[in-house]
């Protein structure tokens, strides 16, 4: 049916573009005849007539404009600003990706230190769409909680096993992804709540060391900082690096959530003076990172691989993944068990993606969600019996403690985060961490950006939302009835039929 | 198609052209009243004028050019109407003097505003 009201656009945009014509003349001959004054509107019409012969006569890319004329010009207008549109008025709180106002607001107040009651409901879509964490009748009491502690390397009997004491941790971001503020805001932010942070592979980690926090090397697969010239592992570096003080732990990142299965390239452009030496690679020339470590070939190398690491670094080691295929998976575990050699942590990523910026066709269609992903590993390792060997970092969208314990409860030992301590350091969610222009200085190099973030500040909101996370975990932790993150399974979960998960739960009986 | 090193030229020029302008209006320079007085816009139009070219010319020399090549085009044709219509090409007895410095503004300005078309607030995606 057609609408009575309906706007025949062609038409109108015919007379738009001749009205424009019509107007210009008027203006001039009352600007010639009336006053001069009119010749303001003369000018603005004649330059208004040019742009349109030229949008409608000249130009080839817009179809749009060379149909429509100016007319189509305010579609592009009203499009260009209704992001911001959005975000500011007409989202609602709770539809916004990756993290809705809501979600975004608890990690603020979280990082602010304010009050932490809300009243009349959850703002969530409450029933049957996301996981839940199952209460207990018996509550424990809060004093009856362990306290949390997480020995990596025990296994080995390392004279270096490190005791992670807090249950969340800072994940990998490197500088170079992150500002120098920004870095050293988180590190010391860290220290302050005694929490551990990864380096990120961004070589060495020259402002991470400058607050003194513990410290996990990532080791990204081109090696930055520790490797040779054609991208194999420089054991001196990396044995020079591991006797640092502050670098705890070493992990290897076989792949990232973000881009699993893809390296990266770093731009000549990029490369300043400072990165080239952090990074150990030379100016002038792009820097590709390749998909794969070059030693690591299949699973023999690659645990071999492990090994030597283990080896050079004489610190707990571990690996980092997104997870793709399970067969592949429970086949690398064969050949560590038949090799010797176990990882010290495995370091689960979900494959949404995180600060790390990647293609689009990567963010979104590659990659387990760390849901799906978590009870697979946890199940192989049990499966194969080196699970006790082992401690399982989990990664993903993990910004508040009840997430936390639903992948403790999947088989995480330690859950990591690095959007959440972004939230934390004041990010709004901009969405620009890849274009050096961060209205709020946290992904950006240019110093009059980076200005407004300063470090003491925000180092405060980190350390408070550490110590918040944590107070929330004893918190949840009590009324599950459990007075340990480790006695935790998959029974703590409530995991909806129409859910985000495809594992069958079992049901408490 | 241009040259940075010419845009930047062009943009100096302009904008230090503009700016004698806009001191001369502003100053209430005899000549200048005397054409803002035959135009009618005497003394609100040749301050209004005057504020524009100045605009023009501090956005010529900072990051926003393009806006500013914009502002001083839209001036500089307003100018030429003025001296096509009523004023004529020879003022003052300047032997077109002026009228020449008008068209070395607008040249430079439409050089800017070309070889910055990408950048001007709103349209420039599309030019």
């Amino acid at each position: 049916m057609k609408s009575t009201f309906a706007i025949d656009l062609e038409k109108m945009s015919r007379t738009a573009n001749v009205g424009i014509v019509v107007l210009f003349l008027l203006a001039g001959a009352a600007g010639h005849f009336a006053s001069f004054y009119f010749h303001f509107l003369t000018v603005a019409f004649f330059l208004l007539v040019l742009l349109n012969v030229y949008w409608r006569h000249v130009q080839t890319s817009h179809a749009l404009l060379a149909n429509f004329g100016w007319l189509a010009q305010l579609r592009y207008i009203v499009e260009s600003i209704g992001p911001e549109l959005r975000q500011y008025l007409f989202a609602s709180d709770t539809e916004e990706r990756p993290f809705s106002r809501v979600k975004r607001a608890e990690v603020y107040r979280k990082a602010k230190g304010l009050d932490a009651t809300a009243a009349f409901g959850s703002l969530l879509s409450y029933d049957r769409t996301e996981l839940k964490l199952r209460h207990s009748f018996y509550p424990v009491d809060e004093d009856e909680l362990e306290p949390f502690d997480v020995a990596i390397g025990a296994s080995r009997q390392l004279d270096t096993t490190y005791h992670i004491r807090h249950p969340i941790m800072i994940s990998a971001m490197s500088y170079g992804a992150l500002g120098q503020n920004a870095v050293r805001a988180l590190a010391r932010g860290a220290k302050q709540a005694g929490a551990t942070m990864n380096t990120g592979e961004g070589g060495h980690p020259k402002y991470h060391l400058m607050e003194g926090c513990d410290l996990i090397f990532q080791m990204g697969t081109a090696k930055f900082g520790v490797r040779t010239a054609d991208g194999r592992l420089d054991e001196d570096k990396l044995a020079a690096l591991a006797a640092l003080d502050a670098i705890k732990m070493v992990e290897i990142k076989l792949s990232q959530g973000a881009k699993p299965g893809k390296g990266g390239l770093l731009p000549k452009e990029k490369i300043t003076p400072e990165i080239a030496e952090l990074r150990g690679v030379t100016m002038g020339q792009d820097v590709v990172s390749p998909a794969h470590h070059v030693e690591c070939v299949d699973a023999e190398s690659t645990v071999a691989f492990i090994g030597c690491v283990q080896r050079v670094s004489g610190l707990p080691t571990g690996i980092k993944f997104c997870l793709g295929r399970p067969d592949e998976f429970r086949a690398l575990v064969q050949e560590m068990k038949r090799q010797g050699t176990v990882p010290d942590f495995i370091t689960v990523d979900g494959g949404e993606g995180g600060t790390g910026a990647a293609p689009v066709s990567f963010l979104d269609e590659i990659g387990l969600p760390l849901f799906e992903a978590l009870p697979l590993v946890h199940r192989i390792l049990l499966d194969e019996g080196i699970r006790d060997r082992l401690a399982i970092f989990a990664s993903g969208k993990l910004i508040s403690a009840g997430k936390q314990l639903q992948a403790m409860s999947l088989g995480a030992d330690v859950a990591y985060s690095a959007r959440g301590f972004l939230l934390a350091l004041g990010c709004i969610q901009a969405l620009q961490c890849n274009q050096n222009t961060c209205p709020v200085g946290i992904t950006t190099h240019q110093p009059e950006l980076q200005r407004g973030l300063d470090i003491a500040t925000k180092a405060q909101r980190v350390a408070n939302y550490i110590e918040a996370l944590h107070h929330d975990h004893v918190e949840l932790l009590a009324a599950m009835g459990s007075s340990s993150a480790r006695l935790l399974s998959e029974e703590n979960v409530y995991a909806p039929s129409q859910g985000p998960v495809s594992w069958p739960v079992r049901e408490p009986s | 198609m241009t040259h940075p090193k010419l845009t930047y030229l062009a943009q100096g020029v302009a904008a230090l052209l503009l700016l004698t302008a806009a001191t001369m209006k502003f100053v209430g320079d005899p000549g200048s009243v005397d054409l803002f007085e035959r135009l009618g816009m005497e003394p609100v139009g040749r301050y209004g004028i005057a504020i524009t070219e100045l605009v023009a010319a501090l956005l010529l020399l900072s990051p926003f050019a393009a806006l500013g090549s914009v502002i001083a085009v839209a001036v500089m044709c307003g100018a030429i109407i003025a001296h096509v219509t009523q004023l004529g090409l020879v003022v003052n007895d300047d032997g077109g003097r002026l009228v020449a410095m008008l068209v070395v503004v607008l040249v430079c300005s439409v050089y800017v505003l070309i070889s910055r078309r990408k950048q001007i607030p709103f349209v420039g995606d599309t030019l």
